[in-house]
């Protein structure tokens, strides 16, 4: 097509997106439309005037192709030019850009490899561009991947980055050729880039400096047959004992309706194995799989579906992740407003949980309260927390049945600083005392639950009172903290068989951006709202959870529960681990990529805070660092000044393996806090996930640029339209136009058809 | 005092309701001069009576009203924590054997109270040794938490029942001379039953308003039920 446009315009398309079209002729274009006109109205007057035996139409005809004749020639005679800027040779630059990352040594379909082209095309004398280029520009080369360098042959490209880095690549050439008149980038590469930074950073300042971007797209769209395993979230640490569901998502093309299994497993053994129905070709499916981890420790968690007959990647077919498994014992406060049965079931349920640490403060009386499972005798003396610092050492606020008016207004603020602060789970459970109907409307609280409450029509044991049967919603059905069973499919079947609960306050709404997990029908067959039963939502750094029942200890002691069930101390202690995932240390941290690989550079990232979580800016900050092979390695860790209370420093691994850090952090001699983190440092199968040919963003990258995309295919015309793009140092062409064979043809075309018209109408 | 529950009603509106086990037995309760077995000793007036100064010492969100279940009825499982008199009487059935079991297993918690003497000892003992044979009734050590729940108990008294009260006579009955406060464990060593012997709690409960009846045992009573009820919500 290209080719046929060429043969009838004399100039390819891209010349004429590139240039000017004008007239060469002498004299104004207002004259050159009185001739046209003057012509035209000639060869109007000749065919009205002479009409033998022809009709309107016929004479109508025959003269408005001799007009469009006439028409052609004063346009040919206007000496219509196309203006190119075109490059002074070897008075700019061209910088090329070639992919060195891994997947650059996939194979194509036909055999190839992807990084045979850039041989092909760019070996010195004998490639098919580099003749092109080298004798039009200067030539300057780069690899990039994770990181981008000049380089000064091929001979240095190894196909061996762990990332394709696009932005970053663009970013290197521009600064590097920032001091030369620039042509333009060349970039060779599959586009899948796996880096998460916005392309767009890279590509504004390409646009303001007029810098257009040629991308040359290397591998198939398409990668058949092949199965590969989504990205799989984990939390980085978790309580040792916890149970994890974990979303997976399988893309497959060519293996479409095959049943294969997913196994998950650590260093030791299997800890789950689960089918998968990979359903239609090319539709991604999603599995979930659960899996409980109980040795502590750093573990490696691997997910794996075994290599198909016949696939074109193997290495996307498993996935690592790592998670710290922590034998800490997390310590919840829950408070409780009058002697309930709830307080006596729920210590059940945790009291063989060793990572729990249930501290229960009941009031029996007015300002007497009971104190259980403290850790020593001044722990709670005088009841509910009356300071941040005491209420701060709990990781999870547990508030039973109890009225707001029992705390001070500096003490709800606290349970909501609790929250949104220090990053604390708060779980509210229904009771007589709790919710609209324990006047928590309108207290500093109420903004932090998910739930809305509206006034309660009556309150106390004559208000309301329903029996509700409760079931998970979808989003429950997905959630960790609400499996009662190992088993997905039976999970459903589990909350049917429990029996119903009762609730004291109609709580029918949530908070928009809550989610609810359990809701309950009434037994009454009469309500048709849905009461709220379990929903909750991330309120500044915490999450706050509503648990409206208030007798969840049925589920352990009604009559229809058999003994050996476990659905209520499955429950609760989901239900409490919960509630301290991922709630912060006043001293954390935390490296800005779990695995890399040796050489490259990681971040230490500490959040410093004082015990009442407020950020500390001038700490005194030192991570140790302890390499595989023990090397200590102590390294300050320095203010960012862009956000309170960040601390960062960067450093380079060199061994493969499990890099051990410590942080401790102190002010004014005195210790604000300190952790730990691990560091895996291994091989990374990044590249050979996503790794078919991104044409899209390379396309993007050449269109938002004034560039152009080519394929390994359509590639040879690329150092001219290079020299036509306008940038660098230019010179301006004129071509004329008025020798393109379109315009003979179109002439011919316009003769011929009027004999043929006159052959046909018998007017010869 | 609140509305009483309609047959039928669903239980629930109060956290806590004071519940009696109804049982079988040989002996003939008082049940308000109606008569019954011997777990209607005292019934109802000793549950309204103990209801009402409970309620007055305990924050104690509990139906006013006294509350029997019949130890074979499943529908007793909706109360933790039930209360059973003059168990030297009592003859359990299969059914409530096997319902008396469950109930404590699934997490229930039974408080016994006014039985005397070796010979009602026995007939008590054997009956729990049909609920758990493996399981002993051993003595309660001064240290446990059921003796601080609510109040400091240092000193177990013989609360003696209202005529021996109040005629000023000897606080024990048949060869019950000394009292005891005994209990059965779980295999985590989590108090399921707790047995008041040679005592009288519930007379000194329902006679707590007599100005013939010795306050020191009343006082004593109450506290004494005041931390099982408290450690039994908790516990």
């Amino acid at each position: 097509m290209d080719a046929l446009f060429e043969f009838l315009f004399k100039y390819r398309g891209i010349a004429f997106e590139q240039g000017d079209f004008a007239f060469g002729a002498p004299g104004s274009f207002r004259i050159w439309l009185g001739v046209a006109g003057l012509a035209a109205a000639g060869a109007v007057a000749t065919y009205t005037m002479a009409r033998g035996k022809s009709s309107v139409l016929d004479r109508g005809v025959m003269a408005g192709l001799r007009v469009g004749l006439l028409g052609l020639i004063v346009f040919c005679l206007m000496q219509p030019t196309l203006r190119i800027s075109t490059v002074v040779p070897q008075q700019n630059f061209v910088g090329v850009l070639i992919d060195d990352s891994r997947s650059m040594g996939l194979d194509n379909e036909d055999g190839t490899r992807r990084s045979d082209f850039v041989q092909e095309a760019f070996t010195p004398g004998t490639g098919t561009l580099f003749d092109g280029l080298a004798e039009r520009f200067v030539l300057r080369f780069f690899r990039f991947s994770d990181i981008a360098d000049r380089i000064d042959g091929l001979n240095e490209l190894g196909y061996d980055g762990t990332r394709t880095n696009l932005a970053r690549a663009l970013d290197a050439a521009r600064e590097d050729l920032a001091g030369v008149p620039l042509a333009g980038l060349v970039m060779v590469s599959d586009g899948a880039d796996n880096d998460e930074r916005p392309l767009t950073e890279a590509l504004v300042p390409l646009q303001a400096a007029g810098v257009p971007v040629f991308t040359v797209g290397v591998g198939d769209e398409l990668v058949t047959p092949d199965i590969e395993l989504g990205r799989v979230e984990l939390p980085r640490a978790v309580l040792e004992g916890s149970t994890l569901m974990v979303d997976v998502v399988v893309t497959q093309h060519g293996f479409g309706q095959l049943t294969v299994p997913i196994i998950v497993s650590d260093d030791t053994r299997i800890l789950a194995e689960e089918r998968v129905d990979l359903g239609p070709d090319g539709e991604p499916v999603v599995a979930r799989i659960g899996f409980e981890l109980e040795q502590g420790g750093s573990r490696r968690i691997e997910f794996q579906i075994p290599t198909q007959a016949g696939e074109r990647v193997e290495e996307n077919n498993h996935r690592t992740a790592w998670v710290d498994v922590r034998g800490e014992r997390e310590k919840i406060l829950y408070y409780e407003g009058e002697p309930r049965f709830e307080v006596k079931f729920m210590r059940r349920a945790v009291e063989d949980d060793e990572n729990l640490q249930l501290v229960v403060l009941q009031r029996t009386a007015e300002s007497k309260f009971l104190r259980l499972s403290v850790s020593d005798s001044t722990e709670l003396a005088f009841g509910f927390p009356g300071t941040r610092e005491e209420l701060y050492r709990y990781r999870a606020l547990v508030l039973g049945s109890v009225e707001a008016s029992f705390f001070t207004f500096d003490q709800l603020q606290m349970i909501a600083d609790f929250v949104s602060v220090r990053g604390g789970g708060l779980l509210f459970i229904g009771g007589h005392s709790a919710f609209a109907e324990g006047g928590w409307i309108g207290t500093p609280v109420e903004e932090v639950l998910p739930v809305v409450l509206r006034e309660p029509q009556g309150t106390g044991p004559q208000g309301y009172f329903a029996e509700i049967k409760v079931e998970p919603t979808p989003a429950g059905l997905a959630h960790p903290a609400v499996q009662l069973d190992a088993e997905p499919t039976a999970v459903s079947s589990r909350w049917d068989a429990l029996p119903a609960l009762t609730v004291v306050n109609p709580i029918t709404r949530i908070r928009p951006g809550a989610t609810t997990l359990l809701e309950g029908i009434n037994t009454d067959g009469i309500t048709a709202d849905r009461q709220v039963v379990l929903a909750f939502q991330r309120y500044g750094r915490g999450t706050s959870i509503a648990l409206t029942p208030q007798d969840t200890w049925l589920w352990q002691m009604h009559a229809d529960v058999p003994l050996e069930d476990q659905s209520h101390e499955s429950f609760w202690q989901q239900m409490l681990r919960w509630l301290v995932d991922g709630v912060p240390d006043a001293v954390s941290v935390v490296t800005d990529q779990e695995r890399v690989e040796p050489g490259e550079t990681v971040r230490l990232i500490a959040t410093i805070s004082d015990s009442t979580y407020l950020e500390v800016n001038d700490a005194s900050v030192t991570a140790t660092i302890t390499s595989p092979s023990g090397v200590v390695d102590e390294v300050p860790v320095e203010w960012t000044v862009e956000e309170d209370g960040e601390y960062v420093v960067e450093f380079r691994p060199g061994e493969m393996g499990d890099y051990e850090i410590t942080l401790e952090a102190s002010r004014d001699g005195s210790e604000l806090g300190r952790d730990a983190s691990v560091l895996h440092v291994a091989r990374s199968d990044d590249e050979y996930f996503a790794s078919a040919r991104r044409t899209s963003l390379l396309e993007r990258v050449a269109d938002e640029t004034g560039g152009r995309f080519y394929t390994a295919d359509d590639v040879t015309t690329l150092p001219e339209d290079i020299s036509i793009s306008g940038a660098g140092v230019t010179l301006t062409e004129e071509h004329d136009l008025w020798d393109m064979p379109v315009i003979f043809l179109v002439m011919m075309l316009l003769m011929g058809g009027e004999w043929g018209f006159r052959r046909v109408r018998g007017l010869v | 005092m609140g509305p009483r529950m309609v047959e039928g009603e669903l239980p629930g509106r109060y956290p806590f309701y004071w519940t009696r086990a109804v049982y079988s037995g040989y002996g003939r309760g008082w049940w308000g001069g109606r008569g019954g077995g011997s777990w209607a000793t005292d019934y109802p007036k000793g549950d309204r009576q103990f209801l009402v100064v409970l309620k007055r010492l305990v924050r104690l969100n509990a139906y006013d009203w006294e509350n029997a279940v019949s130890l074979a009825d499943p529908g007793i499982r909706r109360f933790p924590v039930i209360y059973a008199v003059e168990v030297g009487r009592m003859e359990l059935t299969d059914e409530e054997i096997e319902g008396l079991r469950s109930y404590l297993d699934a997490g229930g918690f039974l408080i016994v109270d006014d039985f005397w003497g070796s010979r009602e000892w026995s007939v008590f003992e054997w009956n729990m040794s049909r609920v758990f044979p493996e399981r002993s009734i051993e003595d309660i050590p001064s240290d446990h938490p059921i003796f601080s729940a609510y109040y400091d108990i240092e000193e177990i008294l013989q609360v003696p029942n209202i005529n021996n009260g109040a005629g000023g006579y000897q606080t024990h009955e048949r060869d019950g001379y000394v009292p005891y406060v005994r209990g059965i464990f779980d295999d985590e060593r989590r108090l399921m039953v707790v047995v008041n012997w040679n005592t009288d709690l519930g007379d000194a409960w329902e006679w707590a308003e007599s100005p013939y009846y010795p306050l020191e045992y009343s006082t004593f009573a109450y506290e004494m039920g005041a931390n099982m009820i408290v450690y039994g919500m908790s516990h």
